[in-house]
């Protein structure tokens, strides 16, 4: 077994600093697979494709010299159309929880050919004003792109949250999710509110994949790499839930940061399925 | 201010409601009485929208709401209370009021018909920010009717609200339905427990095997073989 | 042997001359990937398909079958063929640990424990990447020699993958037509209520999850070799388990020669579009033809051809849709209340209690059942009634006292053991296995709880309790195209296969018509007149009149009276409990 060696605190600091970052965007990315698994009771993988589609369109508006961050007015209101249209059919034909999780695998396929159609196989990376800016405090690091990532997890988790939490609508989406047939005895217009938080989680992972174009090299396999953390991020963080993939991400992301840096980065994946199995078995409760 | 014109409710290829008509008069406390399986909570959910009819009509202050879906029927006035309360566990008491008042004409009146309910219900009041599933099934009920008040309904419908309680609590709650009544609320109950359906009600049905085959005031039917014959089979 | 399996064993060996034609290498390697996808499809179908645990973890026993055959060559160099045993082996170990601790959690089901699986395997994935198993470099096994058992290396492989795949379609469809293979399938639809009936789900879970990895485990084994460079990245992904859950569910779950069908599919596909260099362009169409096959034919391909098959063979003779089991059966003896049986005490119930979370369900409820009675449990709603039945059959746990059937003890004893000793019931919502059709939903009761073995048998016991039931005529149509009188029937057929000596009906009565209620009593006359003991729960008092020989009447969860239906309902406590001091 490799050894286990004490790196510096700096080093640590840094590794813990970059576990941040990138367990903010697990989080973000799981948002709104929590949201549609815990109120809509619809497992989407084309959430990973739409990600990743949304992080290709960025990175080709900005190799046109459009600003990456500027793409979000014109990415965030298309996402969302395509989030209703899908929902809106697969509504009419009636998936179980499961089928739903099959017939979006079938589309992650189809978006995944049709990306490497465009943009071929090959490793693209977004040149961008941001991507070598960093700030310095300390001995630290925090470099912008990631840095922006972070803002903008925190914020959406917090402001989903608040809606849930503190609106009408959010009562209405619980209340559907929990009992459907006295929600809609109270007037809860469930199909209207379904293609809404279908369409608003699919514009919060265009979100996502716009952080991934900014903060990662993009290769149409690598969405695949993202299903297992950002699942173990959603179960630990609770179905339906807005800061729970939030923490639970961050949770990972440090935890796996820290492993990597003591161990060897490849055993990083073990800690987030670790963490997911024991919660499968321990606490299935909580997760479902 | 209901009228139902023979309903019919079918569960797969079985009625579980055939040609069932009454009426519902403004301001009147009506029961429906039957045994277990007679098709009464078939019939409340009908009234509210969570089943559909096969055939038969519900006309509610002259609109027919038989065909409309089923977040409209909250709408037209009707507010439920349904069998075994039915409250949203995982969010709070007042969360669940909230919930109530879901349609904007009800949301417009949220404060005064929270603070109605709560002086109804005094006990609530210390328990808002409590999880409804924490709650003791007494309460419960108390908080499914204020849920139910906070739609603004013009008529009430209660399904076997004394089912699981202790005498006490059923008495108080009754208390309540009678003063809810007394305000204006036209209310239909559904009760198995045929005392105190007819103490309380200006009018009652009987339902027995999906049909109605009984009517009159309490007095009446009470002398009637037709609810010992229904409940006992004697 | 069965007919498939001889043409299975045919066509195999007929398959196994195609190396001599000297066909070029190519088309080794495209049949070697059939077949090898065959195996993996189909032995993960022997678990997932059947029973509805829709594994994502394949790929974590395939590739703890490709791991240790690549280290007992690398590092130990052992003759090739001798390691896949052990590939086998230790694939369904590793299966077999995981599924003990797994499937006692009962909550873990559906997508929790495809989420489970796949967790599994990227933890596998990790250890043998970071530990000199593989070490992150993967293992080179070029230096290792092939077997001879083909003219050239190519077809060694092929008929590897031959032999593979002939074993694991001829496991597979042992299993499917076997008792075993009833149990799973039941699992799926229903797994409480097979249970209930009989079936060992745990230990047929178990069983099942662990045939599946050593085939797997197998594959994994050869294909360690036809690679020739093992690495982790490959081997520990989600494409495996992805890949055999869509060749699966297009060819269809509940065929053992469904996935097999997909894979073939999907494998042809998939190279035809590599042949013509639009590789990315095949990814996108299996995606669209799972899609499509997802909404058009959610059973998958096979069971669509079958079902058009059967239409047109049997289009001449449809026969037509009788709405009520007529009586077929002899005419019912009179209704006038017989002597009162003076059998011995079959159930003895003491001082049960049941309480759930706070509610006192039952609160010491104390009975004796005598033998060839037909005792009515009566009361108002959320007396006890219903809790008492379930209590009885093992659904739930009793919280104190006793119950003694037979002079044995019930308390503690799992449900589906209880089923098997003599007592049977049936659901007040009728809950018949929906995959299944009338007859075999019966056999399924016969095999588990009346004992008997084969499913052929079974299925002859099924039919005379259709024939008893009046439902002969509907013994190959579905569940969901009975009417609700004939599905309390069906209920019935599937208590009185098991052969119990005590039968305990939940509300059979409850929504039928008049006419209805009549037949269901007669037959209810009968079944006690064959020797079974009935306690029945019952709201329909005209039954209750005509069929019981005593009553109790519950309260609270209390017993409050007992005796003779038409004295117990005079009496101005039951009167009370009923209709309330008005009429005491």
């Amino acid at each position: 077994m490799p050894g286990f060696t004490l790196p510096s605190a700096t080093l640590l600091a840094q590794s813990v600093l970059s576990g941040i970052f990138v367990g903010a965007l697990y989080g973000l990315m799981g948002l709104g697979l929590s949201l549609s698994w815990g109120l809509l009771r619809i497992i989407n993988l084309a959430h990973f494709a739409f990600a990743f589609l949304a992080a290709y369109i960025c990175y080709q508006l900005a190799s046109h010299g459009v600003d990456p961050l500027l793409t979000l007015v014109g990415i965030v209101p298309a996402f969302f159309l395509l989030g209703v249209l899908l929902h809106w059919l697969m509504a009419r034909f009636r998936m179980t929880t499961f089928n739903s999780l099959l017939l979006t695998f079938g589309l992650m396929g189809i978006v995944e050919a049709v990306i490497q159609t465009i943009w071929t196989a090959d490793f693209r990376k977004l040149e961008s004003a941001y991507a070598n800016q960093k700030f310095k405090l300390g001995a630290l690091f925090f470099p912008v792109p990631e840095l922006i990532t972070l803002v903008l997890a925190v914020s959406l988790a917090l402001s989903i949250w608040a809606v849930l939490r503190y609106t009408d609508l959010g009562r209405a989406l619980r209340a559907a999710a929990e009992d459907p047939a006295v929600a809609a005895a109270f007037g809860v217009d469930q199909r209207r509110n379904g293609l809404l938080l279908a369409g608003t989680c699919a514009a919060l992972v265009s979100i996502a994949g716009v952080c991934i174009a900014l903060t990662a090299t993009l290769a149409p396999s690598q969405m695949y790499a993202w299903i297992g953390v950002v699942f173990a991020a959603v179960m630990l963080g609770g179905l339906g839930s807005a800061i729970g993939p939030l923490v639970a991400g961050l949770l990972i992301g440090v935890s796996e940061a820290v492993t990597m840096a003591v161990t060897a980065p490849s055993w990083a994946p073990i800690v987030s399925f670790t963490l997911l199995i024991v919660v499968l078995v321990f606490r299935p409760g909580k997760a479902a | 201010m209901l009228d139902v014109h023979g309903l019919e409710v079918w569960y797969g290829a079985a009625p579980a409601l055939w040609g069932v008509s009454l009426t519902v008069r403004a301001g009147e406390l009506l029961s429906v009485v039957g045994p277990n399986g007679a098709g009464k909570t078939t019939l409340i959910n009908a009234l509210c929208g969570i089943e559909r009819a096969r055939a038969g009509r519900i006309v509610v202050d002259g609109v027919d709401v038989t065909r409309l879906p089923s977040h409209r029927f909250c709408a037209a006035g009707i507010a439920v209370v349904p069998e075994g309360r039915r409250l949203f566990t995982a969010m709070t008491v007042r969360e669940n009021l909230e919930l109530g008042s879901h349609l904007p004409l009800a949301r417009a009146e949220r404060a005064e018909s929270l603070a109605a309910a709560l002086e109804l219900f005094p006990a609530l009041a210390e328990k808002l920010a409590s999880p409804a599933g924490e709650l003791s099934g007494g309460q419960q009920q108390m908080v499914a009717i204020a849920r139910a008040l906070m739609a603004r309904p013009r008529l009430l419908l209660l399904d076997e609200p004394s089912l699981g309680l202790s005498p006490l609590i059923v008495a108080d709650m009754f208390d309540a339905v009678r003063r809810i009544n007394a305000q204006g609320v036209s209310v239909l109950l559904v009760e198995q427990n045929v005392e105190i359906a007819l103490s309380l009600s200006d009018r009652a049905y009987v339902l027995e095997e999906g049909r109605i085959v009984a009517e009159g005031e309490p007095d009446d039917l009470l002398a009637r073989p037709e609810i010992q014959r229904a409940y006992l089979g004697v | 042997m069965s007919r498939s399996t001889v043409a299975i064993l045919a066509v195999a060996a007929a398959m196994a001359l195609l190396p001599l034609a000297g066909l070029p290498a190519f088309y080794d390697a495209l049949l070697y990937l059939m077949l090898h996808w065959i195996v993996l499809a189909t032995s993960w179908n022997i678990l997932s398909g059947t029973t509805g645990y829709f594994s994502f973890g394949h790929g974590a026993f395939f590739g703890a079958g490709l791991y240790t055959t690549s280290t007992l060559l690398a590092r130990f160099e052992w003759p090739f063929l001798w390691t896949l045993p052990v590939a086998a082996v230790v694939a369904a170990l590793l299966g077999t640990a995981l599924g003990a601790v797994v499937f006692r959690v009962r909550s873990v089901r559906g997508e929790l424990f495809a989420l489970l699986t796949l967790a599994i395997t990227f933890v596998v994935g990790t250890i043998v990447g970071n530990t000199p198993i593989d070490g992150g470099n993967g293992v080179s096994l070029a230096s290792v020699p092939v077997p001879h058992l083909g003219p050239t290396q190519s077809s060694t492989f092929y008929l590897l993958a031959l032999a593979a795949a002939t074993l694991t379609l001829v496991v597979a469809r042992a299993i499917f037509f076997s008792r075993f293979g009833a149990g799973l399938l039941a699992i799926h639809d229903d797994e409480d209520a097979a249970e209930v009936m009989g079936v060992p789900t745990y230990r047929y879970k178990l069983v099942a999850l662990a045939i599946s990895c050593a085939l797997a485990g197998v594959a994994g084994g050869i294909h360690a070799l036809f690679l020739s460079y093992v690495t982790v990245g490959e081997v520990f992904t989600i494409t495996v388990p992805l890949t055999v859950v869509l060749m699966s569910v297009l060819g269809g779950t509940r065929h053992w020669a469904g996935p097999a069908v997909g894979a073939v599919a999907i494998t042809g596909l998939l190279y035809s579009f590599t042949a013509a260099d639009h590789a990315v362009a095949g990814k996108a169409a299996i995606g669209a033809i799972l899609i499509a096959a997802l909404l058009s034919m959610p059973d998958g391909i096979l069971p669509r051809m079958q079902r058009a098959w059967r239409g047109v063979t049997h289009r001449g003779a449809k026969a037509s849709a009788s709405v009520a089991p007529t009586a077929a059966a002899p005419a019912p003896p009179p209704s006038s209340p017989a002597v009162p049986v003076a059998g011995d005490v079959v159930l003895r119930v003491s001082g049960l209690h049941k309480r759930f979370k706070g509610v006192r369900a039952l609160a010491g409820v104390a009975v004796d059942v005598r033998r060839g009675e037909i005792l009515g449990l009566l009361g108002p709603n959320g007396s006890g009634k219903s809790t008492f039945i379930n209590v009885v059959s093992g659904h739930y746990a009793a919280s104190a006292g006793e119950i003694v059937f037979e002079g044995r003890g019930l308390v503690g004893t799992p449900a589906h053991r209880i089923a098997a000793g003599g007592i049977a019931r049936t659901y007040q919502i009728p809950r018949p296995f929906a995959h299944m059709t009338v007859l075999d939903n019966v056999a399924l009761a016969a095999m588990f709880g009346g004992g008997i073995a084969t499913p052929r048998a079974a299925r002859d016991a099924a039919r005379q309790w259709l024939d008893f039931t009046g439902l002969a005529a509907k013994a190959d149509a579905f569940p969901d195209a009975l009417n609700l009188h004939q599905r309390k029937f069906l209920e019935l057929a599937r208590a009185l296969a098991s052969r119990p000596r005590l039968v305990l009906l939940d509300e059979v009565l409850c929504g039928l018509t008049p006419s209805e209620i009549d037949s269901a009593v007669a037959l209810i006359r009968r079944i006690r007149d064959q020797g079974a003991t009935i306690v029945f729960v019952e709201h329909v008092m005209r039954a209750v009149m005509a069929l019981t020989d005593r009553v109790v009447v519950f309260h609270h969860g209390e017993l409050l009276a007992e005796g003779r239906a038409a004295d117990v309902m005079q009496r101005p406590e039951v009167m009370t409990a009923y209709l309330g001091r008005a009429h005491a």
